[in-house]
């Protein structure tokens, strides 16, 4: 280990080259190449780029480890591999501080968990994939697709700057695009395929405001610099010299100091206010602000809940379904989709820095995880369910962020990878197996033709009974432990502000104490829902007989998937059982293992210096615990045992009373509570609105009418004009030169006033611009004639001026040519505010 | 020695030039004439690597050149520049030539001379080896644009080109007699120095800056003082046209940087209201926006690059007009200056290989479906269009992402805002390349673009293309060399 760490220096780690390196040329090979290689070849090249990175990644992580433990010193709790390829480009904050974007990759703790999850689950996840695959003429096309989609994730999660890891967040979005809409030849995927996409568009505007903000307060966009330089987010005196930089004016209502070529854009909001008797106004303009971190907050996790497909834009993960079944798995469930959650846990001392934003994660985590369970109940297709499921645990690590438990969503995101993507896999075995029965897409994964599969496919119905009971929350299993956490977290915890006589002289916002409460509650009854539709799916598809024949019943019985469709389910499936012994609750370990690795990154001290801590944990919270746990299990217990009633033992007749019963919320629930459809009533019909205006009105009239005719008019009476200089005769082409000659001869020879005011404590200065030969004259004092007859050298005057007073003054400017015609005339209206110390009025939104 | 030394990148080219023709006339082996111009350019252009890493200005003695020549950084980074664009003018020339029967010698002695031309004029720092330099360019230019003898349209390009070119010759030399006589000197730093003192009252001044202005004008293609540039650029053999696109636009900026930053760079003629910089953004706009609307509507490929190299000329007078406010505007200049000598060699050479002998494809009626029939011969059109166009991850987007940030900061937001629209409007006839290539097939009974096939032209694009991907990807290299490139007496 020492002399791999001789030979890769933590700050020249490019060991994650290899990483890196691998699924992109796996990518070009089987991209270009791919057709022509064939399939053996092209499903080597695959599974050897995912297998070495994931080597590489074991051998980053161990070093990575031995320099944490062996480290030392107080520092090295947080250690980091860094690999700096190149400086990419710079801007600047303001005028002074340039800030380098450079395309570093770093590994630190949390990044190294993430890499191994998506290498380790994404070897598993090929490999299913060359079998299931199997049959597709564009095989090739496939694995490019999906090594490409390993090295944007790994460029996300390894990326150690906010633009690498939004080059990666982009390159996922197009490798889901790419892979949703693999079979574009049906028109429905490439639809899913194109909503995937514009939802992702709507969160990715968020993130790159975020970035903006985040440049624009830190003046830093590196995850170090950035944590560095976050306080600066709620000191307010880093600012004093320049208040422009530290107000955010939410527009239009925000007045503005930019007295640009722009200005006009700017609506004058004051009189508006006047007009509305909103508030007082004594000539100064009103602002309506927010606090940055609030801001930063609410922009980052709008590219959050795009990318982890919660509330407002979860719509497209269902749909995404229409992808092949190891892309579900690897993308719309185990890696892609929790990215949304590594930037919160990346940046989570931002969001830290606003209660108000935390608070919001949890209660969309929660809201989301409840409403996608409840579509779930009601579901039959079997890919919709796991679709829905995955939305509702995305909701659960929402929540364990929101309440400040970083540890525990991010732990959530590891099991879960496991579990779903052992779910999806299995569900994946299932359809292949109907598929070769029914070969109808739709009938093939509509567990009503399904049942009994137990006999039939042994080997993925126990790895599927063990990714369910890991779901459900069965106690001992990784998901038990995972939601426990996350349960017991938002019951105990309550959100602090780090800073908090800062925040309180920002008004900044507090959360009420009932919060972590009513989360928790609402989170049971997710999980009691969660249990419920899994132990339904599990009992209609497996159990019982089998129903396929009503399809078609001549056809041959369903048959086990081979080795490589099993192996990972085995494999996959006993991890769902155990990893939750990396961070059991209820002491079971004195340090339970990834609380204790994870530690240093969210340990505030390592941020802010004499910060608070985030969260003030409840002074019983020990003995807390089990009853807390309580709740969940008894959620499972609950749920399970209801659907096990329901459908096993009844056999599915209390569900049928209870659609019959109440209709109305059963085609609520099939209808995914009308979402898709509120959305095309609003949002798309006002696009729809906007484009039928434009095709109709905007587009014959203005485009195609001003602006196309208008222009086509100019470019061909330039074209004409050209046309009869471009005749060949030439003295035309200098005659052109010699009227441009005159035009910008006659610039030169005459003179040009131009003045600049700056306020000095007496009264204005007002400086003339210079120009070649020019000579001033003034009249100051404003009665109409300038003050000497001569002109003079004189660029600069002062005007004394009483506080509130205003005049004009006037100047005249002649040049070397000395012809009367030829003096420049400039009145400069010249105004001293009534006094220095005047504040603009200013109300606070957001947090207050 | 040392002085040997700083003038190792002109006297290399020199020294080869002269090698060259020795060589032409004494053999009959003709390919090798293209490789040769090529390598004695890129020897050019590693002199001047190598000077820029040692340090130009460890050397000593060089005041002995001055004022006539200045060697500093900025002259450095042209000679790379001028000798990079020459390098792969010279390759495309060695394919284009011999596949369309036009092969002789002269052509790559040419090349070399008026290289030597705008390496002079890119280090001058006196009106008379400025005008030498201007004219050993030039006249090598004029040259190039005639060499397909049997061309009318070719001869006519050039006498236009010569005539036209004659004035504005003239109209410089007039300029710097003036301000001559107003200053007393003819060297930049000396007429700099007068003009702030009583001789910048001077209407003579005045005067003789204006007509210089001009004449730099006319040489940069700025509209109204371009006419010349569409036929010119037409008329010309291919490989000439990416040569005078390239480099002889390039030595233009160079030499009108070095007068107006350093001659006229008094605070008076440098005022954001008076003096030069008003007149070149309005130059700048004018030259934008008259250059992108008449390129939108070309039928000829060859022909819309020739407006889009004046377009391009425009953009970069708005990083001139910011270097008088922004510290940083001088480098985003150069860069683009940078990214655009790939980017335009590159889509000529793309060209260039669309065509083969009798039918040369310069329309966009014959490259419609190209795409679908070459495509290895389609892409590095479609790519250098791209980068033309300003696409990321291509240079071109870096270069104007940082001319505007430049503007922006130099507080010419108006400036900035239209020439965003400008390169809106330029994307359009940039994209229509790409959708001739991929979206349109020909024309039932249309001649269709038969590709040619030459190692030259390949190297030339390779080598482009890797570098347009090179300062796409990580600029800020380039951009480091660029704001190193500093002008000495500013």
């Amino acid at each position: 280990m020492e002399s791999l760490l001789s030979r890769f220096p933590a700050d020249n780690f490019s060991l994650l080259g290899v990483i890196l390196a691998f699924p992109l040329l796996g990518a070009i090979v089987n991209g270009i190449w791919g057709k022509r290689l064939g399939k053996e070849a092209v499903r080597f090249m695959a599974l050897a780029a995912v297998g070495v990175s994931f080597i590489a990644s074991v051998v980053s992580f161990l070093s990575l480890k031995h320099l944490a433990d062996h480290g030392g010193g107080e520092h090295a709790a947080h250690v980091k591999l860094r690999w700096s390829l190149w400086s990419w480009m710079h801007t600047s904050q303001g005028d002074s501080t340039t800030i380098p974007i450079d395309v570093t990759f770093s590994v630190d703790a949390l990044s190294g968990v993430m890499m191994l999850v998506i290498t380790g689950v994404g070897f598993l996840i090929h490999l299913y994939a060359t079998s299931y695959m199997e049959k597709d003429s564009a095989y090739w096309r496939f694995f490019a697709y999906l090594n490409l989609f390993i090295f944007s994730m790994l460029v996300l999660v390894l990326g150690d700057n906010l633009p690498v890891l939004f080059v990666g967040w982009e390159g996922v979005g197009l490798c889901s695009y790419l892979l949703i809409g693999f079979w574009y030849g049906d028109n429905a995927n490439a639809t899913a395929g194109k909503k995937a996409f514009i939802a992702n568009r709507i969160g990715d505007f968020g993130l790159i405001c975020g970035m903006f903000l985040l440049a624009h307060y830190c003046g830093a966009l590196d995850w170090d610099g950035l944590s560095a330089n976050a306080s600066k987010l709620v000191n307010k005196s880093a600012y004093a010299g320049n208040k422009d930089l530290w107000d955010i004016g939410v527009w239009p209502l925000a007045h503005s100091r930019y007295e640009g070529a722009l200005s006009f854009l700017q609506p004058g909001m004051s009189k508006l206010f006047e007009i509305l008797k909103l508030a007082p106004v004594t000539g100064h303009p009103i602002t309506l602000t927010i606090l940055p971190a609030t801001a930063i907050g609410l922009a980052l996790l709008l590219g959050c809940t795009g990318k982890s497909a919660q509330i407002p834009l979860y719509v497209w993960l269902p749909d995404a379904m229409a992808g092949p079944t190891p892309v579900s798995a690897l993308i719309h469930a185990a890696t892609m989709v929790t990215a949304g959650v590594y930037l919160c846990c990346r940046l989570w001392f931002v969001f830290a820095l606003s209660p108000f934003v935390m608070v919001l994660i949890a209660f969309i985590g929660v809201t989301t995880a409840l409403l996608a369970a409840s579509i779930a109940l009601v579901q039959n297709d079997i890919k919709k369910v796991l679709a829905y499921s995955t939305i509702s645990q995305l909701g659960f690590m929402f929540v364990g962020v929101g309440v400040g438990a970083f540890v525990a969503g991010f732990f959530h995101v590891i099991t879960h990878a496991f579990f779903k993507a052992c779910l999806f896999l299995g569900a994946g075995s299932v359809i292949h197996a109907m598929h070769a029965h029914i070969h109808d897409g739709d009938a093939s994964q509509d567990m009503r033709n399904m049942g009994g599969l137990k006999k039939y496919m042994p080997v993925t119905y126990w790895t599927f009974a063990a990714a369910t009971v890991a779901i459900i929350g069965l106690p001992g299993t990784s998901g038990f432990f995972s939601k426990d956490e996350i349960l017991f977290r938002a019951f105990t915890n309550q959100t602090n502000h780090p800073f908090e006589a800062a925040a309180k002289a920002l008004g900044a916002w507090q959360a009420p104490t009932w919060t972590g409460k009513m989360i928790y509650g609402l989170g049971v009854l997710a999980a009691l829902m969660t249990a419920f539709y899994m132990v339904r799916l599990f009992l209609m598809t497996f159990h019982g007989n089998f129903r396929g024949w009503t399809v078609d019943a001549d056809a041959a019985s369903p048959q086990e998937s081979p080795w490589q469709m099993t192996l990972p389910l085995i494999l996959l499936g006993g991890l769902a059982l155990v990893a939750g012994f990396l961070n059991p609750g209820f002491h079971i370990f004195e340090h339970p293992p990834l609380e204790h690795w994870l530690d240093p990154v969210f340990d505030i001290k390592h941020v802010f210096a004499n910060a608070k801590p985030h969260v003030i944990e409840a002074a019983n919270a020990a003995s807390l615990e089990k009853v807390t746990a309580l709740g969940g299990i008894g959620a499972f217990v609950i749920g399970s045992g209801l659907a096990y009633w329901v459908y096993a033992v009844k056999g599915g007749g209390p569900a049928r009373t209870l659609t019959t019963m109440f209709p109305r919320l059963h085609r609520l629930l099939l209808n995914k509570w009308y979402v898709d459809e509120a959305y095309n009533a609003t949002a798309i019909e006002a696009v729809d609105a906007l484009a039928d205006t434009s095709a109709n009105v905007i587009d014959p009239w203005i485009v195609d009418g001003i602006l196309a005719k208008l222009s086509s008019f100019l470019v061909s009476a330039f074209g004409t004009l050209l046309r009869a200089f471009q005749n060949g005769v030439m003295h035309m082409y200098a005659a052109l030169m010699v009227v441009g000659l005159a035009v910008c001869g006659w610039f030169f020879v005459m003179p040009h006033a131009q003045a600049t005011v700056d306020v000095k404590p007496t009264g204005v200065a007002i400086t003339a611009s210079p120009g070649p030969g020019y000579t001033y004259r003034w009249d100051i004092n404003g009665d109409g004639k300038p003050d000497q007859e001569t002109f003079s050298n004189q660029p600069v005057v002062n005007v004394p001026l009483e506080p509130g007073a205003s005049r004009n003054v006037t100047l005249e400017v002649t040049n070397s040519f000395g012809y009367t015609p030829f003096i420049a005339k400039k009145v400069v209206a010249v105004s001293r505010p009534a006094s220095t110390d005047v504040k603009p009025t200013e109300i606070k939104m957001g947090q207050k | 020695m040392d002085i040997l030394l700083a003038l190792s990148p002109v006297v290399a080219v020199s020294v080869g030039a002269l090698l060259l023709m020795l060589a032409e006339a004494f053999s009959k082996q003709r390919a090798g004439l293209a490789l040769g111009a090529a390598v004695i350019q890129a020897t050019g252009a590693v002199f001047a690597g190598a000077l820029w890493l040692y340090g130009i200005e460890s050397l000593n003695g060089l005041d002995v050149l001055e004022p006539w020549l200045i060697i500093d950084r900025f002259s450095l980074f042209f000679h790379m520049v001028i000798c990079l664009g020459g390098a792969l003018a010279a390759l495309l020339a060695g394919g284009y030539l011999r596949e369309h029967r036009i092969e002789r010698g002269e052509f790559y002695a040419l090349i070399l001379f008026a290289t030597i031309g705008a390496m002079m004029i890119a280090s001058a720092g006196d009106a008379l080896t400025l005008f030498i330099g201007l004219e050993t360019m030039s006249i090598g230019a004029y040259a190039l644009t005639a060499f397909r003898r049997g061309s009318q349209r070719s001869a006519e390009a050039a006498v236009k080109y010569f005539l036209l070119g004659s004035f504005a010759a003239a109209l410089l030399l007039y300029g710097f007699a003036l301000v001559y006589g107003a200053t007393g000197h003819t060297d930049l730093q000396g007429i700099a120095a007068a003009l702030r003192g009583p001789a910048g009252s001077h209407p003579l001044s005045l005067i003789g800056m204006l007509l210089i202005l001009v004449g730099l004008a006319f040489k940069v293609s700025a509209v109204p003082f371009h006419a010349w540039t569409p036929d010119a650029y037409e008329g010309a053999p291919t490989p000439a046209t990416s040569y005078m696109a390239v480099v002889v636009k390039a030595g233009a900026f160079a030499m009108m940087m070095r007068v107006l930053l350093v001659g006229f760079g008094d605070p008076r003629s440098m005022s954001a209201f008076a003096g030069w910089p008003p007149v070149i953004a309005g130059l700048a706009v004018v030259t934008m926006t008259v250059a992108n609307l008449i390129a939108g509507r070309q039928e000829s490929v060859k022909r819309m690059l020739a407006y889009s190299s004046i377009a391009h000329a425009g953009y970069l007078l708005v990083g001139l007009v910011a270097t008088i406010r922004s510290g940083d505007a001088l480098s985003s200049v150069l860069f683009y200056l940078l990214t655009y000598t790939v980017s335009t060699i590159g889509a000529f050479g793309g060209l260039i290989l669309c065509g083969s002998y009798g039918r040369e494809s310069v329309s966009f009626e014959d490259l419609a479906g190209l795409g679908k029939r070459h495509p290895a011969v389609a892409l590095p059109l479609a790519f250098f269009a791209m980068s033309l166009a300003g696409i990321p991850p291509t240079a071109g987007f870096f270069g104007k992402w940082y001319l505007l940030k430049s503007a922006m900061e130099g507080g010419f937001h108006w400036l900035a805002i239209i020439m965003l629209v400008n390169s809106v409007l330029g994307a359009y006839y940039y994209l229509r390349v790409l959708v001739f290539l991929y979206m349109r097939e020909p024309a039932p009974g249309a001649p269709v673009a038969v590709p040619m096939k030459s190692g030259y032209v390949a190297t030339a694009l390779i080598l482009a293309g890797a570098l347009v991907i090179w300062l796409g990807l990580c600029p800020d290299g380039a951009l480091d060399l660029a704001a190193k490139a500093t002008l000495a007496g500013r």
